[in-house]
């Protein structure tokens, strides 16, 4: 009885685990970290309400109950945020979030009425198993791909994320790694309706790629530690919805469940923001290592894709995963290479090789576990011009000159620089703008 | 003719009126700022009054000020929309190296940068039409701009001072990280970037006014009527009470132990800093048999700044009321494996990671290499933190050997050496029976992912650890140059005496003692302090177990304690300064027998050997104004939290790694934080009570220093300190009168 709406695929495995894992790591934390907070014990009652849910949303196959779940969890991770409800600020946050959430929840309840009428069926993986032909399942799949973009701060959907950091330190670490990936999960789990579209897929692609490189670039400039996580999960979670967009669904969970336990770490460990010194990087312009680093990069991506049993340079959007392991060997390899050490060509190979193994590995383990969630793309236009983005901007990255240096400054650049500084602030209602505002 | 006589002397009156008008500016600048007290930067948080710009008014008057200024739950809708204009460029302008793309023109003056950015900012310019027009028709000179501000928003100029004054209050924590770069900040590496930063600071503040809110001549009126409505009588009444509490209960613990005696058998004797964290400590190592303790000044009298060769840093490590007069080198005191190449190897990692994290595309790859790492280092650190702290130990040993550092005196003249050691020693009133082994111990607190972690490290140090000052010293004092010196001067060390250096590590206890070229002759002894050295430190650590309420045992209190420092999770470290309340300056029998429960600065001194009054007069004008500072910042964080402190660590944000905001963006949140002050958010752990000096000297002594130093006659005149002097001869109590007249107590 019960079973008919439940479904346990390896992806509600995956899922489940990642979030018991950090709902436990983080409530532990919690412990200590909010001893003597008033709100305490409505923080532990929260968190093992949203678990629940979560793993709810995760495991069943019922629309009404997704439905539900989603809903359910989405608020209850509102009143998470609205932690210090003092504080009108806060408050701000919580009601941008979730109008956002809400966005998404419409979102999803209208897909989920085409698909109902597609299809007759209520249970998510007879709808899936059933003949994906019918001209209502177009619809379903654009809400969907909405509503996972306003749940995931994709762009123009984002503001809620930037500005969601009124919320308790523990909050954020168990957002970044839990609902803030919905839109991932979402788009795995109703995967197979987007398999025969390539021009949906080419449009996440793009609006993958569009907010990598907003995240990315706003990351690089954000003068506080937590606007800089905020925007480099906003990065992440572009380049998870390009891997989705891209067919390779099963990278997408990987990279979502990877990220979310990196993000979560360094949410917490945001404390330590003014001791870890920014060390310049410099990179000492010898030939050497010109010629040396892209030719390690290569081996590196070898390696990359021999663990994640991949060839090379197939015809398929895996290449682009290459691609980002070649990216990481060779900067990695420069960096190394740049140091004065005596070993330290040795050790560039090792470090750059080692990495891309490593990544590799990873990526394997969940791409053989999920395999059917596996569907790479042929590669077209879309797929090469974003690779020549993603390489491109990592050039430019590399060989930029500190702007504060700049002499004279380019108009265009202060323009650039000005605007992305803009387009990154939090809402204005939730920043505390008199601090007597502000309220524990 | 006569047309052309008036133009000229018109334009003479003109003239004039330009310099009487420029004058009046200046002079309402310079008064607006005096109100600002500063905040130093987390790398080293120095404790301040946050009411120190109103300390030439009484107390209670102050206390007003501040409501109407800093406690108003309002502000005027336009003053908060130029608040959030101000705060995004103050963080991008003032960012200390969390960016990676830094902005443009950062290494000008503040004005030419922002003004250089100010036209592409859309926000602002499309406030009104004629903003962009305006912006550029500008004047260049700071003062100019403030004029023609103070002009187009129509502030009449009796009303100057009050309304720039307001321009600061109204953003208080980045004016006093303002105030902090003018008056306090070491500006050899800034070039002439902040030379006339306090015109550049109030000039773009007004420009963002002027285009942001240009009826901002309403801040007057919404300040004047805070002003009427403020009240203070309830708190300060509240204030006194716990006060005349307080202090009824210290002087009937004085009064009751006057009396000198001996320590028979020596073991050591230990000099510690004054840090109310000494004074438990103290007692547990004098319960332990054979101890004598001093209190001194953490920096031990040495006014130097540390380079440290290995990681290039390089830092004063004196009271910030000092200028360091040398520079002193710590090397690596090790044999075997070169430390630098470990540090190298270390360094690499750290920013081939950085390298990957702060860059294009490479980001996408990292996380999924290092995911699961973190995900395994996360539950470890949460879960058992004490794996994780033995474990990054032992990664750390893999790469580099541990080293000791040890600081290298020869920068300083040997005449030199002999004055600081003589007057420290002098200061310290430790003259004669110096018994074999005398410690100076420093102190330094360790803890993990705190940002507010140098807020738990000696003021006195500049708000860093100070085991090299406490090394340095006993180095000196062991040249037998230095002591040959000395002995001219009257003090006589006998061969047989021995200095160390050590350190007091105030959030676990233990106390490092750095022998490493001890003469063997030495080594059982030192053997020996060590052994109670750790009964002191489990007896100590089993009373801040309970103050920090820990339920636990005497035996496992030592390891709850430690594990706290080691606690990535931990909002309460160790307690700090909390509930510091008076600062005794006398010798130690004095208070010897009495649990001053760990709320009292103490100051060694022997009136006996001050004949021209210089070691008091120094007392008085240094340690103890450190010390003020200290009681106000925990005072008033205590008061109010969010206007005077840092608000809950939770919610906290770090910006441009100099200090802390809430949340998603607010105001620099100066003070210390909720849980610094509180047990938990609506219980306060530290009591609001002023600080209470006891001298143990002559009367005359006390009137004769204060009659010398305005400074001290506005504390005591405007109660923000109050005076007990304990006379010798009779052994009488006398309170210092707001009148500077003397009252029996």
């Amino acid at each position: 009885m019960l079973s008919q709406y439940i479904y346990l695929d390896a992806l509600s495995v995956t899922m489940i685990i990642l979030i018991c894992f950090i709902t436990g790591v983080v409530g532990a934390f919690a412990v200590r970290y909010l001893q003597g907070d008033r709100k305490q014990y409505q923080f532990y009652f929260l968190l093992s309400a949203l678990l629940v849910c979560i793993v709810l949303l995760v495991s069943v196959d019922n629309l009404l109950l997704f439905l539900l779940c989603w809903g359910l969890s989405n608020y209850l991770l509102v009143r998470l945020m609205l932690h210090k409800n003092l504080w009108l600020a806060a408050k701000n946050s919580a009601q941008l979030a979730s109008k956002n959430f809400m966005l998404s929840f419409i979102g999803i309840a209208a897909a989920f009425g085409f698909l109902y009428l597609a299809t007759n069926e209520l249970s998510i993986q007879a709808i899936l198993q059933s003949n994906l032909k019918d001209s209502l399942l177009l619809p379903a799949s654009i809400l969907l791909l909405f509503a996972a973009m306003a749940q995931s701060a994709l762009w123009p959907f984002h503001t809620w994320l930037l500005s969601s950091l009124n919320s308790p330190t523990p909050v954020s670490a168990v957002m970044h790694a839990g609902l803030v990936n919905g839109g991932g999960f979402l788009l795995a789990r109703f995967a197979p309706l987007y398999k025969d579209h390539p021009s949906l897929l080419a449009f996440i692609v793009i609006v993958g790629l569009v907010t990598a490189i907003l995240g990315n670039l706003w990351k690089l400039i954000q003068n506080d530690v937590k606007r800089m996580l905020a925007c480099s999960t906003m990065g992440q979670m572009g380049f998870m919805l390009l891997q989705c967009g891209l067919g390779l669904f099963s990278a997408a969970i990987a990279h979502l469940c990877l990220h979310g336990l990196f993000k979560s770490y360094l949410f917490l460990a945001s404390g330590s923001a003014a001791k870890d010194k920014n060390i310049d990087r410099v990179y000492t312009p010898r030939m050497t290592n010109v010629i040396l680093a892209p030719i390690l990069g290569i081996i590196s991506a070898y390696s990359f894709a021999f663990f994640s049993n991949k060839i090379p340079l197939e015809n398929n959007t895996n290449l682009i995963l290459v691609l980002v392991s070649y990216i990481g060997g060779t900067q990695l390899a420069l960096n190394i290479l740049s140091s004065e050490l005596r070993s330290r060509f040795v050790l560039a190979l090792i470090a750059s090789v080692a990495m891309c193994s490593i990544y590799g590995a990873v990526v394997n383990v969940f791409q053989s576990n999920l395999s059917y969630l596996n569907m790479p793309q042929k590669i077209n236009a879309i797929h090469i011009l974003s690779m020549l983005v993603l390489f491109m901007f990592w050039l430019i990255s590399i060989f930029y000159t500190n702007l504060q240096q700049l002499m004279p400054l380019k108009k265009y650049i202060a323009k650039a620089y000005v605007s992305m500084l803009n387009a990154s602030q939090p809402d204005p209602k939730t920043i505390t703008a008199h601090r007597y505002l502000y309220n524990y | 003719m006569q047309t052309a006589q008036l133009k000229v002397s018109h334009q003479k009156h003109r003239v004039r009126c330009n310099v009487d008008h420029r004058e009046i500016l200046v002079r309402s600048v310079s008064k607006s700022w005096s109100k600002i007290a500063p905040f130093w930067p987390l790398q080293n948080l120095i404790a301040v009054n946050p009411l120190a710009g109103f300390e030439d008014l009484p107390f209670r008057d102050a206390l007003k000020f501040g409501i109407a200024y800093f406690q108003q739950a309002d502000l005027p809708n336009g003053m908060q929309i130029v608040n959030l204009h101000s705060i995004k460029w103050l963080q991008a302008y003032f960012d200390q190296g969390q960016s990676t793309i830094r902005m443009p023109k950062q290494n000008d003056s503040f004005m030419q940068s922002i003004l250089a950015l100010l036209p592409f900012d859309d926000k602002v310019i499309s406030a009104a039409d004629k903003n962009l027009a305006w912006l550029q028709s500008l004047p260049t000179e700071p003062i100019q701009i403030i004029s023609n501000c103070l002009n187009f928003l129509k502030i009449p100029d009796t009303e100057y001072e009050q309304f720039l004054t307001l321009m600061l209050t109204t953003l208080y924590g980045w004016s006093s990280y303002v105030t902090y770069i003018m008056k306090w900040s070491d500006q050899e590496h800034s070039g002439n970037k902040y030379a006339i930063i306090e015109y550049e600071y109030l000039a773009i503040r007004l420009v963002l006014t002027c285009m942001l809110w240009p009826q901002a001549r309403d801040v007057l009126s919404w300040h004047y009527n805070a002003l009427k409505k403020t009240e203070s009588i309830k708190i300060f009444n509240k204030i006194q009470v716990a006060e005349n509490d307080y202090l009824g209960e210290l002087l009937s613990k004085l009064k009751s132990r006057i009396h000198n005696f001996r320590v028979e058998s020596l073991k050591a004797q230990l000099v510690f800093c004054i840090d109310v964290r000494s004074e438990p400590f103290r007692r547990a190592i004098e319960n332990q048999n054979g101890y004598q303790t001093f209190g001194f000044a953490g920096f031990f009298g040495l006014p130097i700044r540390i380079d440290n060769k290995i990681n290039g840093e390089s830092y004063a490590s004196c009271p910030v009321l000092l200028k360091p007069a040398h520079n002193i080198t710590n090397l690596p005191f090790c044999s075997g494996k070169d430390p630098y190449n470990g540090y190298s190897i270390i360094k690499l990692f750290k920013q081939s990671y950085r390298s990957l994290k702060y860059s294009f595309t490479t980001p996408f790859a990292l996380v999924e290499m290092l995911g699961v790492f973190n995900g395994f280092w996360m539950a470890l650190k949460s879960l058992f933190p004490w794996i994780a702290a033995l474990s990054k130990k032992f990664m750390l040993k893999l790469l580099s050997q541990e080293y000791a550092l040890k600081p290298i005196k020869d920068s300083i003249s040997l005449d030199q050496q002999a004055h600081y050691a003589l007057s420290a020693l002098r200061m310290m009133g430790l003259i004669n029976n110096f018994s074999d082994i005398v410690v100076f111990v420093g102190h330094g607190s360790t803890t993990e992912n705190n940002a507010y972690a140098t807020s738990l490290d000696c003021g006195a140090c500049g708000g860093r650890h100070g085991a090299s000052n406490a090394q340095l010293l006993a180095d000196i004092l062991n040249d037998s140059n230095v002591r040959h010196i000395i002995k001219s001067q009257g003090i006589n060390i006998p061969e047989t005496t021995y200095f160390l250096g050590a350190e007091h590590n105030t959030t676990t206890d233990l106390v490092e003692l750095y022998d490493h070229d001890a003469p063997d002759v030495f080594k059982n002894k030192i053997l020996h302090i060590k052994q109670d050295l750790e009964k002191a430190r489990q007896e100590n650590c089993w009373g801040r177990a309970k103050k920090l309420g820990i339920n636990t045992t005497k035996k496992q209190a030592l390891t709850k304690i430690f594990m706290r420092s080691l606690d990535w999770a931990q909002v309460r470290p160790e307690w700090g300064l909390a509930k510091n309340a008076s600062f005794i300056i006398g010798p130690r029998y004095l208070t010897q027998h009495c649990d001053l429960d760990g709320r009292s600065f103490l100051h060694s001194y022997d009136w006996h050997i001050d004949h021209d009054k210089t070691i008091l007069t120094t007392i008085l004008t240094a340690p103890v104004i450190v010390a003020q500072w200290i009681n106000s910042q925990y005072m008033f964080s205590t008061l109010d939290n969010v206007a005077y402190g840092g608000g809950s660590k939770i919610t906290k944000n770090i910006t441009g790694k100099i200090a802390i905001m809430q949340g998603n963006a607010s105001d620099l949140m100066t003070g210390l934080p909720l849980q610094s002050v509180h047990s938990s958010d609506d219980n306060s752990y530290h009591e609001v009570v002023r600080l209470t000096v006891v001298v143990y000297a002559p009367k005359s002594y006390v009137e004769s220093i204060i009659s010398q130093h305005i400074k001290l006659q506005n504390l005591f005149r405007n109660e923000w300190l109050k005076l007990i002097c304990i006379e010798p001869a009779t052994k009488d109590f006398y309170c210092l009168e707001r009148n500077f007249e003397w009252s029996r107590v």
